[in-house]
């Protein structure tokens, strides 16, 4: 009797063991966490600068780096022609990352931590893959383009005694933050908004964009309070990113880095963004509504579009925040991101547009997350700042108007229609605050239109994409920001009958348990005795 | 032998069973970030968690019928009335315990929570046809030329694949984060190092749009170059991808 038990146990774990392989398969290539850079802060014992070291050197960039950051050093190596930023010119001293003060060349340390780290956002790899010899050598080979690395041996190096923060330091920060100035480039909220930046980018075509304070996963320098305290410090060299250490006291830098921590805030992302039932008769038609506090926000990062051309190398939008809520009829959607400016042009205009598959998916398939495919149709939402006036004039869009939404239907980016009149069911309305876009979309869960439209349904999976266009970064058509395909899934709610079969449950598993004992009771297992 | 017997054999499955639930959910997420040197923890795919929770039991339960002497100790711990008065503790807590656990597994089970996507795939689907007779124009060549068409070909990497694959051919380029389905990390022996140089020229001059349904063509956003770029240009990019990657295609079997 065990033995016939046993055998079974052993096939029931085999089949187990092989299904587990099926699964693992599967899952790795369905989970992606992401990866984001970090600025590491440790540097192992320093190689010393010889010739010899300066040769090998010369050979790891020539192999590594300078396709890149080009062989004589300018920064204008062969493969640097789609990158934004340009890679570094190691001929000037353009070092953005240093404990040393402004103007001066960083420390090799320095050198050291940001080649290993890589620069997020950017095309700079982490070069922890090459050994840190290897990295020592390239580092003193670097150094040979810049006379200024000789002249300026033991540059003066800024101290870090971190402070802690309080409600009030953060406090002082914010002021600070506006009467040294920092929100002319960074934007009263930090958004990267500020109109010195507009100016920079619209007007001189700077290629600068000060960064977006809130995201802090793309501090070049490290988000941890010391990297950013050096930072403000040090200032980023040649770029309009000054140095603070002679305008603000060392106390009052740590106010502003307090308060540029609190605006600091991690990705929250998902994969499956939940809409929750709204028990109100309305949903919010607006941003600023109070409801959507109660939507979980999902963030998502977006890519430039080069999958087909016109391709979009540089974008300037990278992530954009969802929530969305659901009553018995209808469903809304808050859509915000950051963009630094608010330049409508009749072409070149601030846009966003959801995308859905035009049915629920029955199985794996879906149409091609880029707009769909001959084989399977998206449905669109599609909402334009507002722009009315004569040919070839660049105005913001004012708060009181709320832009324009039109359906469309896709079976591939060439294969674009809009609905007609009567099937035009999405209502929609955009603000733009402090450096920050904020649409909401509204449709009812279910329209007539059932071949184009999207039928929302309840506790199902439904993909969903969306894509960004910057007017100011000439963004339009194809050049946009995109993601693929995410999910949305309206949740149910508990139902009561839940707690009924709870209870049978917990009466059966009871009886199962005393039938069981009862049995065993009966028949006590037999020993065989050897 | 009789009375050395272990009458805890229950208990001690059922603690090894939940040791092992304990090292899957907090444990082993540290322990791959520190193996994989990633900036935060990699939780346990939830499936993959509850196959190794059935086969957790499932040994437990293969080792307790090893013999049937186990067979009787695990199961005598069941029966009332005997043992001290820790005995009798455990095993009131687990007849209490069990009705609860099967209550809140219908629980769990029946609350509607939303289901995570399923998104299966199969990363090498075979190779069409037409593209099975190619050869690298560039592998023939002699060294030096050879070494030409890595050059260029690195750099027309670095200009079309580097925001997706990244500069080191590693998939982490700036862009890689926003595709849910991953750029392809080449540097990982599963993946361009186990095929052919015709299929990467397939792959580039396809893209996601031409695969078959079993590799989710719809997830992909691998570009289709055949627009853009040159089948040379193509062959080039391939032998500088798999030397920037620094990984060889497959070898092709020798026709006799
Ligand atoms: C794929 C292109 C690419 C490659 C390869 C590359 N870099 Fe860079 N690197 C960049 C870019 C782009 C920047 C500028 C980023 C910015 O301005 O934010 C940069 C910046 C730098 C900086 C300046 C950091 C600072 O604080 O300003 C250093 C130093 C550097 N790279 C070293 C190297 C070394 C050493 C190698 C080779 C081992 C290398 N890079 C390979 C693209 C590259
Ligand atoms: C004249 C414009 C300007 C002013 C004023 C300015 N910044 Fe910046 N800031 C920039 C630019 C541009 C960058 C991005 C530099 C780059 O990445 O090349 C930047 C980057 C930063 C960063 C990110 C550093 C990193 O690691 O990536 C921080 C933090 C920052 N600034 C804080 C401040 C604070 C605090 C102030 C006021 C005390 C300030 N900035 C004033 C233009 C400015
Ligand atoms: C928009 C981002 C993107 C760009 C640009 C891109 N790829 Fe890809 N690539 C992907 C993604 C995502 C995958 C994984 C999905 C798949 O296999 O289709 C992939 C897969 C591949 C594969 C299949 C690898 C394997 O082992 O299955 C090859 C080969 C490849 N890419 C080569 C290239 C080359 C060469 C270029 C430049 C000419 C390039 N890719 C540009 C996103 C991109």
């Amino acid at each position: 009797m065990i033995k016939a038990l046993k055998k079974g146990l052993i096939c029931f774990g085999l089949i187990g063991i092989g299904s587990c392989f099926l699964w693992i398969c599967g899952e790795v290539s369905a989970q992606s966490s992401l990866l984001f850079r970090t600025y590491k802060h440790e540097v192992p014992q320093k190689l010393q600068e010889t010739p010899e070291a300066v040769a090998e050197g010369k050979k790891v960039y020539e192999k590594r780096c300078w396709y890149c950051h080009g062989i004589e050093g300018k920064g204008d190596g062969p493969a640097s022609k789609t990158m934004f930023p340009k890679p570094r010119n190691f001929t000037r001293n353009e070092y953005k990352v240093r404990s040393t003060v402004f103007g001066s060349v960083p420390t090799d340390e320095d050198l050291f931590r940001i080649i290993t780290s890589g620069i997020e956002g950017t095309a700079m790899p982490f070069w922890n893959t090459i050994s840190e010899k290897e990295r020592w050598q390239a580092i003193h080979y670097i150094k040979t383009f810049n006379e200024q690395f000789k002249k300026d041996a033991t540059p003066q190096v800024v101290s870090v005694i971190s402070i802690a923060s309080t409600p009030e330091s953060v406090n002082r920060g914010q002021e600070l933050f506006k009467e040294t100035k920092c929100y002319e480039c960074h934007g009263e909220d930090g958004r990267g908004n500020g109109p010195l930046t507009v100016a920079l980018q619209t007007e001189w075509n700077m290629p600068y964009r000060a960064r977006d304070l809130t995201k802090s996963w793309n501090f070049k320098g490290g988000n941890t309070i010391e990297d950013i305290y050096r930072t403000i410090s040090t200032g980023f060299n040649e770029t309009p990113m000054g140095s603070y250490l002679e305008k603000l006291s060392d106390e009052d830098r740590w106010h502003v880095v307090h308060y540029v921590k609190s605006l600091a805030k991690d990705i929250a992302s998902d994969v499956v963004v939940k809409v929750k039932l709204w028990e109100g008769d309305q949903l919010p038609s607006d941003a600023s509504d109070e409801s959507w506090s109660k939507a979980t926000a999902v963030e998502i990062p977006l890519a430039g579009q080069i999958i087909a051309t016109p391709r979009q190398w540089a974008p300037s939008i990278d992530a954009i925040m969802v929530k969305a809520l659901y009553n018995k009829n209808e469903i809304a959607f808050l859509l915000e991101w950051d963009d630094a400016t608010n330049k409508q042009e009749e072409v070149f205009r601030d846009a966003v547009s959801l995308q859905f598959p035009t049915k629920i998916p029955e199985s794996l398939k879906k149409p091609y997350f880029a707009m769909g495919d001959s084989g399977g149709a998206v449905n669109l939402w599609s909402w334009k700042a507002y722009w009315n006036e004569g040919f070839g004039a660049v105005v913001e869009a004012p708060e009181n108007e709320s832009g324009s939404v039109s359906e469309m239907n896709a079976k591939g980016f060439k294969n674009v229609t809009i609905q007609p009149p009567e099937s035009q069911n999405v209502a929609g309305r955009g603000i733009y605050q402090n450096g920050r876009w904020k649409v909401v979309l509204k449709r009812t869960l279910v329209t007539e239109d059932t071949k184009g439209d999207m039928q929302f349904e309840i506790g199902k999976l439904i993909p969903i994409a969306f894509a960004v266009w910057d007017g100011s970064n000439s963004d339009v058509g194809g050049l946009k920001s995109v993601s693929s395909w995410y999910y949305i899934s309206l949740e149910k709610q508990v139902p009561k009958t839940v707690f009924v079969y709870v209870l049978i449950a917990i009466i059966m598993g009871g009886s199962v348990e005393m039938w069981f004992i009862a049995r065993l009771r009966r028949f006590p297992p037999k020993v065989e005795e050897e | 032998m009789a009375n050395k017997r272990n009458t805890f054999l229950l208990i001690w499955i059922l603690t090894a069973i939940g040791c092992l639930f304990v090292f899957l959910k907090y444990a082993s997420p540290k322990i791959f970030q520190v193996l994989m040197a990633k900036d935060h923890p990699m939780p346990t795919p939830s499936t993959l968690m509850m196959w190794y929770m059935i086969m957790g039991v499932l040994a437990g339960l293969v080792y307790a019928t090893t013999s049937n002497q186990k067979f009787a100790d695990f199961l005598s711990f069941l029966l009332p009335g005997s043992g001290h008065v820790i005995q009798s503790f455990l095993r009131n807590m687990l007849f209490v315990a069990f009705p609860v656990l099967v209550g809140w597994f219908v629980y769990t089970w029946s609350i509607p929570g939303a289901a995570s996507p399923v998104e299966l795939r199969i990363q090498h689907p075979t190779l069409p046809q037409d593209f099975e007779k190619l050869e690298n124009p560039f592998r023939q060549k002699d060294d030096q030329a050879q070494r030409k068409s890595i050059e260029e070909g690195k750099i027309l990497f670095q200009t079309y694949c580097r925001p997706c694959h990244g500069s080191k051919a590693d998939g982490n380029g700036p862009f890689a984060n926003s595709f849910r389905l991953r750029p392809i990390n080449f540097q990982d022996p599963g993946t361009i190092a186990t095929v052919v140089d015709n299929y990467l020229f397939w792959r580039i001059k396809e893209g996601g749009p031409g695969l078959p349904s079993e590799a989710t063509p719809w997830d992909s956003a691998m570009p289709s170059w055949k627009d853009d770029l040159k089948d040379d240009e193509i062959w080039m990019i391939i032998m500088g991808e798999y030397d920037t990657a620094g990984v060889m295609p497959r070898q092709r079997e020798k026709q006799e």
